[in-house]
């Protein structure tokens, strides 16, 4: 099961920073803020290059992620609207 | 993460040394271990850590563009098959 088919490519790409990759980066710092407290060092200025890395990594994967959802929930609507279009006698607006 | 490492490479350490510690794997003994030193930066651990840091940032920034511009790329070519605009 590919993560990512290609026809995902025809969707348009969200935005580098969007609600996942926030997220889940400012969930990837937090994890390295609570390392140190963890370890009895200062909160904010211990360990920079591990909440920069931490960080990173959650944007990446917060991307790929969004990426996969938005595919997902293109795919249903596509196949939602094509069940529409081949059964119009069921969506037919109420008459009174 | 560092943490991790360091433990690991202290255990080794400690059972080359031949100490009185049990030679169970993976145990850690409050006793044979050292205090980790965080007053000496582990410079080969933070080099590691920006150099991972910054590629996965170039990895992500080109993969955007790169997604950006098949999509434009499509979007331009599926006008052209329906000869619209």
């Amino acid at each position: 099961m590919v993560f990512l088919p290609d026809e995902s490519r025809s969707l348009p790409p969200p935005p580098l920073l969007n609600k996942g990759s926030v997220w889940l980066g400012f969930s990837g710092w937090m994890a390295a803020l609570m390392d140190n407290a963890f370890n009895q060092r200062p909160i904010f200025g211990a360990g920079i290059h591990r909440q920069v890395l931490l960080a990173t990594l959650g944007c990446f994967v917060g991307y790929q992620l969004v990426k996969r959802a938005e595919y997902v929930h293109a795919k249903v609507d596509r196949e939602l609207f094509e069940y529409i279009r081949h059964h119009p006698e069921d969506f037919q607006p109420s008459t009174g | 993460m560092a943490a991790g490492l360091r433990a690991v490479r202290r255990w080794g350490l400690v059972v080359a040394s031949a100490s009185p510690s049990p030679s169970l794997a993976f145990t850690r003994s409050a006793f044979v271990v050292k205090k980790a030193n965080n007053a000496q930066p582990n410079w080969l651990g933070v080099g590691l850590a920006f150099g991972t840091s910054a590629a996965l940032w170039a990895l992500l920034i080109k993969q955007h563009n790169e997604d950006v511009m098949e999509y434009e790329r499509r979007k331009a070519s599926a006008h052209k098959c329906r000869q619209c605009s």
